[in-house]
């Protein structure tokens, strides 16, 4: 498939990240990173796939190369001292793979100090966009990793345990963001309190926290208001059979709305195509493998939606300054 | 963040201020669908009583903005409803025809955004739009052109299109919006919807 280029390469300061999460294991969060990415360096991007999943890299084997010599290990052990150092390019033009940690039990559990130093260098690799792909779960580095963009992506299957994780991630989410945005101990512990969702406190939902935050103080509570206002998450519903699991897409998004008060963009869906998963068995990216299939047809449509909106964000900032 | 009760119908139904019936009437079916108490989408976020809240409202806003007499009514006591600047913050969220989401996407064979030489007529603008994955209420909110304005823009509604002094402002904004051309779109667009708007 031949995607038209219309999304023209970023400039350096212009980079997107993107950190694809979303709970539950076995979404599809890998196998979208992988081919939103190609479908990127497709339309001309240049592209770095951070296989950020520190307890279970396998990014690689969606692109079908071996692991690699060089992963984030040797940059958390400090073997290199620049990040861009363990990037390795792929078979795919202008597409380059930061591979996992292969050999480091702890990775997941990287020290804070470590986590932030990977967090800033992933931030400041030279890129147009830079996909991470986060682990399953709510540890708190998964989580640390879905918030260093605005806009991180949740990959979400339309079952009822997919959609439960979702939402304990965003829960958790939501609830780090806000705090690290506090400075005030009291604050923070009105936060840690509202988490619990029996607490003693009579918070039951984000709408009671910013209420409770006002007691504490007006400056936090327009802190708390800000974060809420600029936490916009993305929403891709994979696996999609029927109609009606299109429309739990809009469900979710309304919902975020009503609980968090929170705007969830619903970027589109892929649909359940065994192709996707004799792809993955050929350890061949589907996009390449088999391109006019519909589930990559959708992933195509969505990282040209994603793409242009980007653009035409950029566009109208530009207007505004 | 607004709780339940603090918000408008129009925001519980998630709809334009303007809305007509038929999309009230949709946006209540999704609502409803959605808030159900097996919806697989809200059963593990919201309390029973959260939920039977939220269904109360839905059914009321339903009842209210329906029925012609009772939704004037209801504009005229909360007057703060109908602006249409609605803080960035607030969003008006896509409505379930918005073809950035909602509707089946475009024929894959299209997938390509080709902005195109035009002529810009008002199909070509929408189709340029859609493919660009942009719904209508987005252009709005940042052109500040009424969301009516701009479907008889894309419609060439000559007879509801404002006066030609007007319209080239509009197609202005809606051009630079878009990333296009605004001279050429003015021209094809005025040479394409005929004299009658021509003055």
């Amino acid at each position: 498939m031949k995607v038209k280029e219309m999304s023209q390469p970023s400039s350096g300061n212009r980079k997107v990240i993107w950190t694809i999460g979303g709970g539950k294991g076995g979404s599809g969060k890998s196998f979208i990173t992988v081919n939103m990415g190609i479908c990127l360096s497709q339309l001309g991007a240049k592209v770095i796939l951070v296989d950020a999943d520190l307890g279970g890299a396998n990014l690689h084997t969606f692109l079908g190369v071996s692991p690699a010599s060089l992963s984030l290990s040797d940059f958390i052990q400090k073997r290199v001292s620049h990040l861009q150092e363990v990037l390795i390019p792929t078979a795919v033009p202008n597409l380059q793979l930061l591979s996992g940690a292969q050999d480091l039990l702890n990775a997941a559990d990287a020290k804070s100090v470590q986590k932030r130093k990977l967090l800033r260098s992933i931030q400041h690799l030279e890129s147009d966009y830079i996909l991470v792909d986060l682990g399953a779960g709510n540890a708190l580095n998964v989580l640390d990793f879905f918030l260093m963009s605005d806009g991180g992506i949740l990959v979400v299957t339309p079952e009822p345990t997919s959609i439960e994780n979702a939402y304990r991630f965003l829960k958790s989410a939501f609830y780090r963001r806000i705090r690290s945005a506090v400075s005030s101990s009291e604050a923070k512990a009105l936060i840690d309190g509202a988490m619990d969702r029996k607490n003693e406190l009579g918070i039951e939902n984000p709408s009671d926290l910013i209420e409770a935050m006002t007691r504490v103080g007006d400056e936090e509570a327009r802190k708390v208001s800000q974060e809420v206002e600029g936490f916009q998450p993305n929403l891709i519903l994979n696996q999609v059979r029927t109609k009606k699991d299109i429309e739990v897409g809009f469900s979710i998004r309304s919902a975020c709305k009503q609980y968090f008060g929170i705007h969830l963009h619903y970027l589109g869906y892929v649909v359940y195509d065994q192709d996707v998963s004799n792809s993955i068995r050929k350890r061949r990216p589907l996009i390449l493998e088999n391109p006019r299939s519909k589930a990559a047809q959708c992933i195509a449509e969505i990282a040209s939606k994603m793409a242009n909106r980007h653009k035409m964000a950029f566009r109208l900032q530009g207007e505004e300054q | 963040m607004k709780r339940i009760e603090e918000q408008t119908y129009y925001e519980i139904l998630e709809v334009a201020p303007d809305a007509t019936s038929r999309e009230i009437q949709q946006a209540y079916e999704r609502a409803k669908e959605t808030y159900q108490n097996d919806s697989v989408a809200v059963y593990s976020l919201f309390s029973e009583k959260e939920m039977e809240k939220i269904q109360t409202v839905i059914e009321e806003a339903h009842r209210v903005l329906m029925d012609e007499t009772s939704r004037r009514n209801y504009d005229q006591t909360h007057p703060s409803s109908l602006s249409l600047k609605w803080p960035r913050s607030e969003k008006i969220p896509e409505t379930p025809e918005s073809p950035m989401e909602k509707k089946t996407y475009l024929p894959f064979s299209e997938i390509s955004v080709d902005l195109g030489e035009g002529p810009y007529r008002g199909k070509m603008l929408k189709q340029i739009r859609e493919k660009m994955g942009v719904d209508l209420k987005t252009i709005s909110m940042e052109t500040r052109i009424s969301l009516k304005i701009l479907e008889w823009i894309e419609e060439e509604n000559v007879g509801q299109l404002p006066a030609q002094v007007y319209l080239k402002g509009f197609l202005k904004g809606y051009a630079q919006c878009l990333g296009l051309d605004p001279k050429k779109v003015i021209e094809d667009y005025l040479n394409s919807i005929g004299p009658a708007k021509k003055k």
